[in-house]
């Protein structure tokens, strides 16, 4: 699948003109990743967004730096995003991203270039900004209901 | 535009953290998925919340196949 349909079918970008989501491509970085690799490390600085083309990763989560055995909190695949917290907020890693699939393959985003993008075009701006928050919203909702 | 399908999978009988995945078509009940490595069988499809745009987002029960 190309970069462009990848794109259109993340809900990030949902809403976005087809003149910017031409632009996100430009500043979009593919990666592909084994099972097992870390992807990002909770406690560490991050400045970068993902979102996943192929394949599948799991969100861990330690109570403490010393806790041998974080928590599974949720998988995520295809269209998904992760790293939205750091990238919003400019704190660590809220969690260890790990790739479970054999081959996972994500478009990364820099803050920087992102930040550049929506101070240019405040419309791509806002969208993105929303979608973000009504990612969040939904990875909520999903553990209230894995959680009952 | 086809719709696309903002999946929350949640796992029953078994402690596992469930899944969010896109899929462009709506899962069924008795519908087989992959989650990660492992397969699993639809039991029930709500939707959770409305639709917004092409998006639709659905909340699936599934259960570990067995075969």
């Amino acid at each position: 699948m190309d970069l462009l349909s990848v794109l259109k079918n993340a809900e990030l970008f949902e809403g976005v003109t087809p003149y910017e989501l031409d632009a996100l491509t430009k500043i979009c970085q593919q990666r592909t990743y084994n099972a097992g690799d870390v992807i990002a490390a909770q406690g560490d600085v991050g400045n970068e967004l993902f979102v996943i083309c192929d394949g599948f990763v799991e969100v861990l989560h330690s109570d403490s730096p010393s806790d041998p055995s974080p928590r599974a909190v949720v998988n995520l695949g295809q269209g998904q995003i992760f790293g939205e917290m750091a990238l919003v907020d400019r704190g660590p890693r809220s969690a260890t991203v790990r790739a479970i699939s054999k081959e996972t393959i994500v478009q990364v985003i820099k803050r920087d270039d992102f930040e550049e993008l929506c101070e240019e075009n405040h419309h791509l701006g806002y969208i993105v900004m929303r979608n973000i928050a009504a990612d969040l919203s939904f990875k909520l909702r999903h553990q209230h209901l894995t959680s009952q | 535009m086809p719709a696309n399908f903002k999946v929350s999978y949640v796992v029953r009988g078994e402690d596992h953290p469930g899944a969010i995945v896109n899929t462009d078509q709506r899962p069924l009940v008795g519908d087989r998925v992959m989650l990660g490595e492992r397969e699993f069988t639809v039991l029930e499809v709500i939707d959770l919340i409305p639709p917004r745009g092409d998006f639709h987002y659905l909340h699936v029960t599934v259960q570990q196949t067995e075969d």
